[in-house]
């Protein structure tokens, strides 16, 4: 699959690294069972309340090798966009090492 | 060189440490360094507050600061009280939530404060002209950003300003339903700073080091860790608080990479540390400098502070160097401060609750720092009733009085609990042109801190609070907020919303809804959207969603609801059969 598809079209299809990591760790963060999908939010549907938000944003740092600056704190409210923001800052990252 | 200004005033304070070698070095949320000696950021303040009069803002003028960055907020707020002006510092952006809390949140702050500009970070501009809904934008006043500001041109010293004159405004909630403006006087917050950093408090001297990650929009970060650092003319370490939530493990490694002797954090910081610090970082760590690890804003757990001194030991931390404490912004900050050990009074739980007495049922437990015992609990005890163990907030500060008293304001002897009551130096000026809200909280001088506790031995004990604020991760939450945010759930009765925290004497808040719901609803939704709204408003978890039929939530004869008495039938489990219907009945009329 992976050769097969361009690299837009795989994070559009199938879970790629990133997603699926990043759900993993929502998964192990989380005081109960959740389901997470692309769509949840992170306060409203997974029961995050501020202080795991921020858990959840060190251990993505930690996991990904990324800096997430503060501005994008704000705005994240789905898995989609947690996602896509790794995506980019791991993105950022990957022609410099 | 020195200039020439009111030692009492907080430029006044910066002006006296520049003459040390000593300084800030704060810690960004990314975990980048900034070192800012004394002498400079005196001098950068003076650059900015040249700036900040040049813009043609005048002496008292009120300056909201919305920088997020520690390095940031910190030359603006000696720049803004540097040129005279009074700061209002209030929470940024990242830690209020999400960008809709934020953008309420500042726009009732920043209305009713009346500032006549805002000082941000260039991230903020965008944020605060942004036009949520239909119409105004956030700030109506003049956005200055700090990085325009620092370019001068400079004063040649701060300006000078009265003892009396107000030094500060807190808005320590973010509460927008009753945004409330504590006034701290220079003389005020001066007495404050004297008691915490002198002998009767922490004794701070120039072999100490401040460590802290308390938000600096807040009473305890800003008074208590900077504010008193400066004071002290401490070396100080100050990082971002979001730095500490995604990795907790940072305070204590910077506690122990810089010999920190002094830090000061919640009760749920110290839990945090516990869950998440992992037993190979603890082994790198050297807490054995440590020597007042305060703790306060919130309920003190005696087994938070056992198991933390249990688990880190072995990096040379001592249960002798808590410091737990007492406080609220209405006194500037800090009440009183239990600097000799621990003590944990046990006191018979059926008393306390049934006759507001504190009936020990043990000795009390004493961890001075010469006899470094464990705080563990009592053994073989047989007790009638559960043994509740509340540890000791100290005693009040040379100067200042506290006492307990009942309903009437008599004063009540040792170990009955009642309203504890404060007067001194500290006490703020009053609530921010709130003459109402000022006089319900100043009695003759005494400030009502709308706390209860007792008195013990002279140490006082703190049990609960009698005002409806509720308290989680040390942060407060209004219930009016919280009740507007729910009213306009879909199937509720928007006047039918009542929230309140039950206090639990040895534990968190207990967050309780009650809802009187419209008749077409479908209970199992309602009370799912209902959590959803409070966690995206709030970030808070409700404990309890009780939906009731309309006419279930007592009210006042002009059909304001009555909360004390909703939580009173609540807990009394009368709440049900008072009104009409049953909770199974919540469709029904």
């Amino acid at each position: 699959m992976r050769g097969t598809s361009a690299p837009g079209a795989e994070a559009a299809s199938s879970p790629d690294r990133f997603e699926r990591d990043t759900l993993d760790i929502l998964k192990r963060l989380s005081r109960r069972p959740i389901d997470p999908g692309p769509g949840s939010e992170l306060l409203a549907d997974l029961g995050f309340d501020s202080l795991q938000v921020l858990e959840l944003v060190g251990e993505l740092e930690d996991h990904f090798n990324i800096a997430v600056p503060l501005n994008a704190l704000t705005h994240i409210r789905t898995v989609d966009q947690i996602v896509a923001e790794v995506r980019r800052l791991a993105g950022d990252q990957e022609p410099k090492s | 060189m020195i200039p020439n200004v009111t030692g009492h005033s907080i430029a006044g304070t910066l002006a006296m440490a520049a003459a040390t070698s000593r300084g800030i070095r704060a810690i960004e949320h990314d975990g980048r360094v900034v070192d800012m000696p004394y002498e400079w950021l005196l001098e950068e303040s003076l650059r900015i507050a040249g700036a900040l009069r040049a813009e043609g803002l005048a002496t008292g003028d009120r300056v909201a600061i919305v920088v997020p960055e520690v390095g940031g907020f910190i030359r603006a707020f000696f720049g803004v009280s540097a040129a005279g002006l009074v700061p209002v510092p209030l929470c940024p952006p990242a830690q209020a939530g999400d960008i809709a809390t934020f953008t309420r949140q500042s726009r009732e702050l920043l209305a009713a404060s009346r500032v006549a500009a805002v000082v941000v970070s260039a991230d903020i501009v965008p944020l605060l002209s942004n036009k949520e809904g239909p119409s105004r934008p956030v700030a109506t006043c003049h956005v200055l950003t700090i990085e325009e500001l620092a370019n001068g041109p400079a004063m040649a010293a701060p300006v000078a300003v009265p003892s009396s004159a107000a030094a500060l405004i807190q808005f320590t909630s973010g509460s927008t339903a009753v945004p409330k403006g504590v006034v701290l006087s220079h003389a005020g917050l001066h007495a404050n700073l004297s008691a915490i950093t002198g002998p009767a408090g922490l004794a701070a001297g120039p072999a100490d080091v401040g460590v802290s990650w308390l938000p600096l929009y807040h009473d305890m970060g800003l008074i208590g860790a900077l504010l008193a650092g400066v004071y002290a003319r401490l070396s100080l370490v100050i990082m971002s608080p979001v730095l500490f939530l995604k990795r907790p493990t940072v305070w204590l490694e910077s506690i122990s990479r810089y010999g920190g002797t002094i830090s000061f954090a919640p009760n749920f910081a110290y839990e945090l540390c516990l869950r998440r610090v992992k037993p190979s970082q603890i082994a790198a760590l050297d807490l054995s400098r440590w020597r007042v690890a305060g703790c306060g804003a919130e309920p003190i757990r005696c087994d938070t502070l056992a198991a933390f001194a249990e688990r880190f030991a072995c990096a040379g931390f001592r249960a002798s160097s808590f410091v737990p404490s007492y406080g609220l912004a209405e006194h500037s900050l800090a009440v009183a401060f239990a600097r000799d050990g621990i003590s944990v009074d046990s006191v018979d739980a059926g008393h306390l609750v049934r006759d507001s007495r504190a009936i020990p049922i043990a000795p009390m437990n004493l961890v001075k720092p010469a006899n470094p015992v464990n705080l563990l609990p009592l053994n073989g005890h047989t007790a009638p009733t559960a043994p509740v163990r509340l540890v000791a907030c100290g005693r009040p500060f040379p100067g200042h009085e506290v006492r307990i008293v009942d309903d009437d304001g008599q004063a009540l002897p040792e170990r009955y609990v009642g309203h504890i009551v404060a007067r001194g130096p500290s006490v703020m000026s009053g609530y921010f042109e709130d003459p109402v809200a000022t006089a319900e909280a100043l009695h003759d001088g005494w400030l009502q801190t709308g706390d209860l506790g007792y008195m013990a031995d002279g140490e006082l004990f703190v049990c609960g609070r009698t005002k409806d604020l509720i308290i989680r991760h040390g942060r407060k939450y209004h219930p009016p907020d919280l009740e507007s945010a729910i009213a306009s759930v879909d199937g509720i009765r928007s006047s039918g919303v009542v929230v309140f925290g039950i206090n639990h004497v040895e534990d968190a808040d207990e967050v309780v809804a009650v809802l009187e719901a419209r008749a077409s609803s479908t209970s199992s939704d309602i009370v799912e959207d209902v959590r959803r709204r409070v966690r995206e408003t709030a970030g808070l978890e409700l404990d309890q969603v009780i939906l009731t039929p309309p006419g279930t939530i007592p009210r006042t004869t002009s059909g304001k609801v009555r909360r004390s008495e909703t939580r009173a039938r609540f807990q009394a489990g009368t709440l049900l059969t008072a009104g009409r219907g049953s909770v199974a009945d919540g469709s029904a009329r």
